[in-house]
Order: C-alpha cells, then sequence, then structure tokens
C-alpha cells in the first residue's frame, strides 16, 4: 500500500517537493544522536506524544520513537507527498485529527518532524515545540 | 462582614477552573477529525475526509498512528 501511494506521488511529481522545499543552506544534517536527544526532549516536555521521528534533508530517519523506524520514514513520505499534492504547493505544517489520534507534521531549517499525539492535544503548543526541537537541531549542526 | 480575602482568592480560582472545564467539554463534544494544512506566509486550508485529497491524507495519517501505537514513547 505504501509502495503504491509513493508511486502515485512519484507520478504526480510531488515526491521532489519534500527535498526541494529543504533550506539549501542546511546542507548538513544533525548527527543521530543528537536528533535522538531531541525526540526523548520532545517526548519529555508532551505528555500526549505517543511517538514521533525527525527525518533528515533527503527524508532519511535521523531519529525514531519504537523499533520502526523505516516504517516512520516511509509513513512520513507519503502524509508529506499527500499533503503537497493537495493543492500542488509544499506545505509548511500538517494538523491532522481522527478518532484514533492526531498527527503533526513540520518542515523547519531543512529538516522534517512527524509526531503522533493523544486526541485533543493543544495543536499550537504541539507545532511550536516541534518547531523549535528542528530549529535548535539545524543551529547545533 | 466582609469575607476573608483568601476565600475571594478561591473562589476566583474555582470560578476559572469550572470556565476551563466547560470549555474542554464543548471542545470535546464539538470537535471532529479534519486535516488542515498550513502553507507559508500563514495561509491555511481544510481538506474534508470525503473528498480524494483528505481521503489521502486521512489514510498517511492513519499509517502514522498505526506505527506510533496506542502507548509508550519507544
Amino acid at each position: 500500500m505504501t509502495t503504491v501511494m509513493i508511486q502515485e506521488a512519484r507520478a504526480r511529481g510531488t515526491v521532489g517537493i519534500f527535498t526541494q522545499v529543504m533550506d539549501a543552506a542546511q546542507s548538513a544534517a544533525p548527527d543521530r544522536e543528537s536528533a535522538a536527544a531531541a525526540l526523548e526532549f520532545l517526548g519529555e516536555m508532551s505528555p500526549d506524544l505517543r511517538g514521533a521521528a525527525i527525518l533528515g534533508p533527503a527524508g532519511e530517519v535521523l531519529a525514531a520513537t519504537g523499533e520502526e523506524a523505516e516504517r516512520w520514514g516511509e509513513d512520513a513520505a507519503v502524509l508529506f507527498a499527500a499533503a503537497d499534492g493537495a493543492e500542488e504547493a509544499p506545505v509548511e505544517q500538517v494538523h491532522i485529527a481522527t478518532e484514533q489520534g492526531e498527527v503533526f507534521a513540520i518542515r523547519n531549517a531543512g529538516l522534517a518532524a512527524v509526531s503522533v499525539t493523544d486526541r485533543f492535544s493543544l495543536a499550537s503548543l504541539m507545532l511550536f515545540d516541534m518547531r523549535s526541537m528542528l530549529r535548535e537541531l539545524a543551529d547545533a549542526s | 462582614m466582609p469575607p476573608k480575602p483568601h476565600r475571594i482568592l478561591l473562589d476566583r480560582v474555582s470560578v476559572y477552573a469550572d470556565e476551563a472545564a466547560a470549555f474542554m467539554r464543548r471542545r470535546r463534544i464539538s470537535r471532529r477529525p479534519f486535516a488542515r494544512l498550513y502553507y507559508p506566509h500563514g495561509r491555511s486550508a481544510d481538506h474534508a475526509e470525503d473528498s480524494r485529497s483528505g481521503a489521502e491524507l486521512f489514510v498517511a495519517a492513519g499509517r502514522l498512528i498505526e506505527v506510533a501505537g496506542k502507548k509508550g514513547k519507544g
């Protein structure tokens, strides 16, 4: 299913947008240890957080919660492809609220982050924390 | 005899707490699933669940929720 959606996104030419949006000045991705530490800190700040991942400039997973880092990368790529394809324009932030939980995604400073929280979490706070995390990671690298 | 100052303070805090609880109740009832995209310069757009783009977003979100699991932060 993921492969099919990625293929569809490729056919529409929206997957490329993921990397095009990345800031060219941010060529050096942060190391994985810094990303993992940032993710842990995000978890401490956000009690509603179920899981999250930080993606590098090329969409590679720098850090992820749980044991399925590869899947985080694939599913985040599908989400960004669907979001970019909605209006054929690169998105900055995504917020999707479902009955099962809420999904946030953000691009900042050449990096991207996705997170999943419980329902009714405070969106502005979550996005603010994610943006700050990416900015600090980019600055440190 | 006027009420003691700490009573006034307690009453005020109690009123604020009631208001906050009511707000949260209303919010829980009124919130429905949605997909909202934010673009540069502050523009945002909602995508209905039954639209093509909305359906893709909800499928993608569902997969992420699945990989995150129900509990634990890894």
